[in-house]
């Protein structure tokens, strides 16, 4: 399970006044606390600038929070105390994660693995393995700087499912796919909740994440506004999609 | 461990697959050396060449026909063994006319082109002024290369040559001119002793030579050792820029660097196996370089090489052992070190361009500082071997002389471990702010930004601090030093300003609040009498120290006297203001006032304590008052602290200067008051009552001061 507690962090600012600009602090994430459990899909959504991915870093461990802390448990009740296991525990993905170029796919999650402390027969199943699952054996030998939008995407999930990773925090993970390769990730997730695993995910798609989540957190300012399932929330505004809910929750 | 080994191996895997690395890293010094150097000795031959082989005309009053055709004959009779075809062409001339087209062949070929001014040859109708000649009268291509105008003065012949310094033909011709005149001198010298029936030796009444004892090797070293140290400084910079910047500021412009942040390991993990990784390359390209610098050169001089090689049965096999791992381990050294610097600064950097600027003032900067082998007056001692790049480059000018000092290749590679290291640990706090990984490279400096959004307030960064300090040793090495050389003891006064002047153009560009950042306030009487208490006391802990430091390095009091030489000529009080008054208010409002106060506001006070004393005792560049100097700083900080009061450290700081001043200028009466101030070495029991008397007094003081402390913060 993934909880986060009273999540915080503070940046800098230019603002006008009168003819100069003046640095000032401000929230991008105010005062956060969420949570996410195992076997579960959460989607948080909100405008740009909301703090969407500021609080995706801070869950993934990217980036330290000014305030509040997160908790990383296992099914088991156990708690996640360092940082590199943390890390090592989640599936980390986000428009900027790419991949070295110059690598073939084969050999990052090579790499990968060594680094998650696997051996060497190890890694060649699950590098077999997530080349069947992502359907790659063509493609997974050239190097990443040649591939194609799509199948970059799918080399970015293999790099999330090598360390088998027990939480996924995906940042608009389908921003800017065609429908099949969109249709892959949301496929991947599903069968990621249908394992037990905890996802959490952030986008700007409503009906996607109307089908696909069990519960959603609404961000405006850094604050959550909303929170519930797509059902709950289309209740609370008494409408009828996600997409009206969400126009009536902004305005 | 293992962690690292794995990300350096994906480092190293990463940069050799970029083929720009490599052309930077192989190609260059591979082909580069070669072709630059062996292209340039085969320019150079030509030109040479070329110059042998040219024609120089040299114009002559017709009145001095005399004289000329002495000179003629005598030249004549110099180039008879000399195949060469080029030579001194003599053309007389009047007024501006040429007055005889009989362009002699002075090397002997008759073929010569003619001069082309047959239109303006229309001797015996001349007119205007003979005798002296100047290029002025002259035009087009009609114009001799020198000229030479023959006076009578005191019964003896003055021949002025006149040429243009700027042109290079009418150099060449001036110095072939020159030698012929001493031949001509020596001539008439010969003509008037053979007249009087007197030999040679009677002009020499006394014989005498100056006797080069130094190698070939030596003098080899000295001549082109000098720039070779530089040379591969430079050729390691251009190896290490391309993979730093590959490596740190490469990673953002990919977008790879939050994919990176995502693996399961720590960044001072990360950071440090691209250090790694990088300096390994480094380590590569240098000794690449070093291979490739060193065979074209052997290659083009062979001759010398062949001298040198005879040479070598001189040093003993010892010493060779040493010297070949000790140029190897000061390359290595070397190339950490850059690499080091290099990625400090490729660190903030968002993409490939902007990591460019960066590292290009850095590239002059380490440039120019390993210039210093060049300069013959810079000796490599134990004061050079500590400054970074220098040392290396003055360390392979006396290898090249076959020479090697095992201390001072020493030091050179424990400072450049040290500095690397220092730097290193920099680099890891710099890569774990947040500010430099996903935003704003430069957050962590405010002097980088526009003023006008800077909050009142500000308290200079660390960042800022070690730019401001920087900025101000380089306006001190150039503008400080340029200003001793023109103007002498009141050139020092220029340091002293630019000291002050710094600290206070960065409060004012800060907006910090100057009263609280200097502490500027009224001390309490307690406060002022313990701090003069503790300062007496440290004193008296400092003559102490710095007598027990003149027991580890014997000889070295020289430098202190030496360095205060000039200064002691002035008049009391005028010595007074410079050294003791200025330093006083300057240097405690940078050490005590910008440094400490800036630093205390983000470290433990005794952490600030600590480097400002440290940059205090480093600034004042002496090895031998380093300890004491640290002291003092410490205990300003300290009483700076407690008493909240510049104006007491100030008044200290003073007197301290005062005092020492004092017994330079007057050590006979200052010894007669204090004996042990002018002792060069105290005896046991002194140094134990010095001891005793100043831990006493410092304990004194610090109780008093603690007492009445007046904490600002």
């Amino acid at each position: 399970m993934i909880e986060a507690e009273n999540l915080c962090k503070k940046f800098e600012r230019s603002v006008r006044r009168g003819r100069r600009s003046v640095k000032e602090e401000f929230f991008a994430v105010d005062h956060v606390s969420l949570e996410a459990r195992p076997g579960e899909i959460v989607g948080i959504l909100g405008p740009n600038g909301a703090g969407k991915t500021t609080l995706l870093r801070m869950l993934g461990m990217l980036m330290t929070p000014t305030e509040g802390n997160v908790r990383l448990s296992l099914a088991d009740g156990s708690e996640i105390e360092e940082l590199t296991q943390k890390k090592a525990a989640i599936g980390y993905l986000s428009g900027n994660t790419k991949l070295y170029p110059r690598f073939s796919i084969r050999e990052y999650l090579k790499f990968l693995g060594e680094l998650y402390g696997f051996d060497r027969e190890k890694i060649r199943e699950r590098t077999e393995e997530i080349f069947q699952v992502l359907d790659m054996e063509v493609f997974g030998d050239n190097r990443i700087e040649k591939l194609s939008t799509g199948q970059m995407q799918r080399a970015s999930i293999a790099r999330c499912l090598m360390a088998d990773p027990a939480f996924y925090i995906l940042d608009e993970p389908t921003l800017g796919l065609d429908i099949l390769s969109a249709d892959a990730i949301i496929h991947f997730m599903q069968e990621q909740k249908g394992q037990g695993k905890t996802v959490l995910y952030s986008t700007h798609y409503l009906e996607e994440a109307e089908f696909l989540c069990d519960r959603i957190y609404m961000l405006c300012d850094g604050k959550i506004i909303a929170e519930g399932s797509p059902a709950q929330l289309m209740e609370q505004t008494g409408t009828e999609s996600l997409r009206e809910a969400f126009h009536v929750l902004y305005v | 461990m293992n962690k690292i080994k794995i990300l350096v191996r994906k480092e190293i895997m990463d940069i050799l697959r970029d083929r720009k690395t490599l052309i930077m890293m192989v190609v260059v010094p591979v082909l580069l050396y070669p072709l630059i150097i062996i292209g340039m000795a085969l320019i150079f031959g030509r030109i040479a060449q070329s110059q042998e082989e040219k024609v120089y005309t040299v114009g002559y009053s017709a009145e001095c026909e005399d004289t000329v055709s002495r000179l003629r004959e005598l030249y004549q009779k110099e180039k008879e063994n000399d195949d060469g075809e080029g030579g001194l062409v003599f053309v007389a001339w009047q007024g501006d006319r040429p007055l005889q087209k009989e362009a002699e062949e002075m090397a002997g070929n008759a073929d010569q082109p003619q001069e082309n001014d047959a239109s303006q040859k229309e001797s015996g109708e001349l007119a205007g002024d003979v005798g002296q000649l100047s290029f002025e009268m002259f035009s087009g291509e009609d114009t001799p290369d020198i000229l030479l105008n023959i006076t009578e003065e005191n019964g003896a012949e003055h021949i002025a040559v006149v040429y243009n310094s700027t042109d290079q033909d009418s150099e060449a011709a001036m110095y072939e001119a020159e030698e012929l005149l001493e031949l001509y001198c020596e001539e008439l010298l010969d003509d008037r002793l053979a007249e009087k029936g007197l030999t040679e030796d009677f002009l020499h009444p006394v014989t005498f030579e100056a006797e080069d004892q130094a190698s070939d090797s030596e003098s080899f070293g000295m001549n082109i050792g000098g720039s070779i140290g530089m040379v591969l400084v430079v050729t390691i910079l251009l190896g290490v820029i391309y993979p730093a910047i590959d490596a740190t500021a490469g990673e953002k412009e990919r977008g790879t660097l939050e994919t990176l942040l995502t693996l399961p390991v720590t960044n001072f993990q990360m950071i440090l196996s691209k250090y790694i990784s990088v300096s390994l390359f480094a380590c590569i390209t240098a000794i690449i370089s070093l291979l490739s610098l060193g065979g074209s050169v052997l290659f083009l001089i062979f001759g010398v090489a062949g001298e040198i090689l005879k040479d070598m049965p001189y040093i003993p096999a010892v010493v060779l052992a040493a010297a070949v791992p000790g140029l190897l381990l000061t390359m290595i050294s070397t190339a950490l070190l850059v690499t080091a610097v290099c990625m400090c600064f490729c660190v903030f950097a968002r993409s490939f361009k902007e990591a460019n600027n960066y590292v290009t003032p850095v590239l002059l900067i380490i440039m120019f500082a390993s210039m210093a082998g060049m300069l013959p007056i810079v000796e490599f001692d134990h004061v050079t071997a500590m400054i970074p790049f220098v040392n290396v480059s003055l360390m392979i000018r006396q290898v090249t002389a076959w020479q090697f000092d095992p201390s001072l290749a020493g030091i050179t590679i424990l400072v450049n471990l040290g500095c690397s290291l220092l730097i290193v640990w920099v680099l890891a706090r710099i890569y774990n702010s947040e500010n430099v990984l996903f935003s704003d490279g430069f957050a962590g400096f405010a002097l980088f930004r526009k003023r006008s959004e800077i909050k009142k307030g500000t308290i200079p960064a660390p960042g800022d601090l070690l730019v401001g300090i920087t900025a101000l040793l380089l306006l001190l090495l150039y503008a400080g030093s340029a200003a001793s050389v023109r103007f002498g003891f009141w050139g020092a006064m220029v340091s002293q300003l630019l000291i002050f002047a710094v600290p206070l153009f960065m409060v004012w560009y800060l907006k910090s609040d100057v009263r609280t950042l200097f502490s500027l306030h009224r001390p309490r009487c307690g406060t002022v009498m313990g701090s003069i208490l503790l300062y007496l006391g440290v004193y008296c802990l400092m003559i102490c120290a710095g007598s027990l430091f003149m027991e580890l390095l014997p000889g070295s009091t020289e430098n202190l006297e030496t360095s205060f030489g000039p200064v002691l000529d002035q008049p009391f009080p005028v010595i007074l203001l410079v050294t003791a008054a200025m330093p006083a208010v300057g240097e405690e409002i940078l050490f005590r006032g910008l440094l400490f106060g800036s630093l205390r506001a983000r470290v433990s006070v005794t952490k600030a304590i600590l480097i400002s004393a440290a940059v205090f005792a480093v600034f004042h560049m002496s090895l031998v008052k380093l300890v004491p100097t640290f002291m003092l700083g410490a205990v300003f900080a300290f009483i700076l602290s407690e008493s909240g009061s510049l104006y007491v450290t100030s008044f200290l700081h003073f007197l301290n200067n005062a005092v020492s001043m004092m017994v330079s200028k007057y050590p006979e009466q200052a010894g007669k008051i204090l004996p042990f101030l002018v002792k060069e070495k105290l005896e046991a029991p002194e140094l134990l009552i010095l001891l005793a008397a100043g831990s006493g007094l410092a304990l004194a003081g610090a109780a008093l001061l603690h007492r009445n402390a007046r904490r600002v913060l």
